[in-house]
């Protein structure tokens, strides 16, 4: 089914916030991760074919707002209860994605009812036990590219989103978006010490999924959220890197869809 | 009147350079496997006896600074090399530039410290603050976003703590105290002098003219230090004063030795010091965040070649470097100074690889021939 969805700025708490909608059905609320809202791409047509689907931009991301109290992932999360509220969008399924994994697990293990069921792909916010959570921040974002995929050649859209040199207008972006990770994520380093606790208190269906190959999180994080979970497995998906979305996208909609139903 | 200032950043340069090539950078992640305490000692030993020198040949102060992670700087800490040189000399005022605010967790500390070295040396304290390079923020992993925002905290809550009677209480963004009320104040009123570096930030220098505080260029190109010294006496117009030449510094690396010959023989040593350790990674020098986009902006617009590509030659064209005989290099500090109107002149007089013989000579030199010319 072609791409179609909607671009739009609602409010929420007086701030605004960029947002694409597309899609019909019970609806699904996308959180991107670190580098920013990568837009309408195949894996979420593919969703909203089933779903209403919402991509908002984080605060402090593309044309979303921050607001000035805005500074951790914990605000990050209170915010989105708000914005779940009054977007009328709470029950909603939720898939976060990397950093946005982070959030969406904060959101869920504050609020009972914020979402029906809960998605993870490639999350931060637990520390490892044994390896580490690559260091985004102190390599160029080209370098960041390549530590994305396992096997680019087998992510049909990478052309498509990297190919190009971007704009100046979306080099502008891509810095904005860089330094509001760098102020939500610097210390600790993309992980919240309270978290593994706080998740214990997480009542509904989770799945979290994983590219074997994920060189940025080590799967052992995977395995760690599933632990700390109650209600949850552990889809591994092999020959992947970080964003199985983008790399497998016909699996990685599979494996979300046979979920979320 | 010209004051002349003497600097050595108290480099380890004791391995072979080409030791660099197998890192990114020679600084922030280059393996501290090849420090060896006891040269290290040697060489603080041998700084430290070139700074009283410098005194007893009549420079009127001594520069020092700061860095972390890195063989070309062995100061990590000015406040410690401040007190040794408060207690090793007597006259020289000793321009710490300076303590680094924004990765400093504890301001009340800080004004402690350099009140405390301000009351040894007896009121010789010029105090430098600075934000740090961004390779800084990644040693002492402190936030890049919120870089400046905490340097000005930092020095509010200073100069309040050296100026207001205590106890007072102070809720910040980024600090907080139940009882600010240091016992150690400085002798000199209403406190020391405040130096602020600058390569190009527009922040700071308007920041540094909204103070009034002396703004040091640190080996910028003329046309660039001239750029900035302007807009520094712009702000001040708009604000009703004229700033005066005390208000400007220029740090520039120099060497002096008896013939033209030996000076650029000796000079080459500071190559070392316009090398590798001014290599690195993008990010390492400027994390996201660490400079606002109008900073950024400057940088790009400006885009004066990076000292690490230019020749020895290029280098002394262009006044980073001044090599020569005495009468060479009196007149081209004199230029720099005549040309840019500033009133302090900090050489780097010893880099990299320079021997504490060619620095040793150097600094009778600058102290018998140089200095007195600039006097006139």
């Amino acid at each position: 089914m072609a791409a179609e969805f909607t671009e739009k700025i609602v409010e929420v708490g007086g701030q605004k916030v960029h947002m694409l909608t597309g899609g019909s059905g019970d609806p699904l609320v996308l959180f991107h991760g670190a580098g920013g809202n990568t837009g309408w791409l195949r894996y979420v047509q593919a969703l909203a074919d089933h779903y209403t689907v919402y991509v908002p931009s984080h605060p402090g991301y593309h044309q979303s707002e921050r607001p000035e109290w805005l500074e951790t992932i914990a605000d990050m999360a209170s915010f989105y209860t708000w914005f779940l509220e009054e977007q009328g969008l709470e029950g909603a399924r939720a898939i976060g994605f990397s950093m946005g994994g982070w959030i969406a697990s904060e959101v869920a293990a504050t609020c009972r009812h914020a979402f029906s069921k809960l998605m993870l792909v490639g999350a931060v916010g637990i520390k490892p036990e044994q390896g580490e959570i690559a260091d985004i921040f102190i390599i160029s974002p080209a370098q960041v590219n390549d530590l994305i995929f396992h096997d680019p050649k087998q992510a049909p859209e990478y052309d498509q989103i990297y190919g190009q040199p971007p704009t100046p207008e979306q080099a502008e972006i891509a810095e904005g978006n860089r330094e509001m990770a760098v102020r939500l994520c610097w210390k600790p380093y993309m992980y919240d010490p309270r978290l593994p606790g706080l998740l214990g208190r997480v009542n509904i269906p989770a799945r979290v999924v994983w590219g074997r190959e994920d060189r940025l999180v080590p799967l052992e994080c995977g395995e760690l959220y599933q632990q700390a979970l109650p209600q949850s497995d552990l889809v591994v998906i092999d020959e992947c890197g970080h964003s199985p979305q983008v790399e497998k996208p016909d699996e990685f909609v599979r494996i979300a869809l046979e979920f979320l139903a | 009147m010209t004051d002349v200032f003497y600097f050595t950043e108290m480099p380890f340069a004791e391995f072979p350079e080409s030791e660099a090539e197998k890192y990114p950078s020679m600084r922030l992640t280059f393996p501290n496997t090849y420090f060896d305490p006891g040269k290290a000692h040697d060489l603080f030993k041998r700084y430290l006896d070139e700074y009283q020198h410098a005194e007893e040949m009549g420079f009127d102060g001594l520069m020092i600074n700061e860095h972390h992670n890195t063989p070309s700087c062995m100061d990590v800490e000015v406040n410690i090399s401040g007190g040794i040189l408060a207690r090793i000399t007597s006259r020289a005022k000793i321009l710490m530039l300076g303590n680094m605010l924004p990765t400093s967790d504890n301001p009340v500390r800080l004004a402690e410290e350099i009140a405390m070295l301000d009351v040894i040396s007896g009121g010789r304290i010029l105090s430098g603050f600075v934000r740090g390079i961004g390779i800084e923020s990644w040693a002492n992993n402190t936030n890049p976003i919120h870089n400046r925002e905490r340097f000005e905290e930092c020095h509010d809550l200073i100069i309040k703590a050296w100026t207001t009677p205590g106890p007072f209480r102070w809720e910040g963004k980024h600090y907080q105290y139940r009882a600010v009320n240091p016992w150690m104040l400085p002798v000199q009123q209403p406190h020391p002098p405040v130096w602020v570096p600058g390569t190009g930030s527009p922040e700071t220098v308007e920041w540094a003219a909204r103070n009034h505080y002396t703004y040091a260029a640190f080996l910028t190109p003329l046309d660039v230090a001239k750029n900035l010294f302007q807009r520094y006496r712009e702000y001040a117009a708009e604000d009703g004063w004229e700033p005066g030449p005390e208000k400007f510094a220029y740090m520039v690396c120099s060497h002096v030795n008896e013939t033209e010959e030996k000076a650029q023989e000796a000079g080459k040593a500071f190559l070392w010091r316009m090398n590798y350790p001014l290599r690195g990674p993008r990010e390492y020098w400027s994390p996201p965040g660490y400079a606002s986009r109008a900073g950024a902006a400057a940088t790009a617009a400006r885009r004066p070649t990076p000292l690490n590509e230019l020749s020895y030659q290029e280098l002394q064209e262009r006044y980073h470097l001044v090599v020569g005989n005495p009468d060479s290099v009196t007149r081209q500090l004199r230029h720099i100074r005549d040309e840019l109107g500033v009133g302090t002149l900090l050489l780097e007089a010893q880099g990299g690889q320079l021997s504490h013989e060619d620095t040793m000579r150097s600094i009778e030199l600058f102290g018998k021939e140089v200095i007195p010319a600039l006097k006139d």
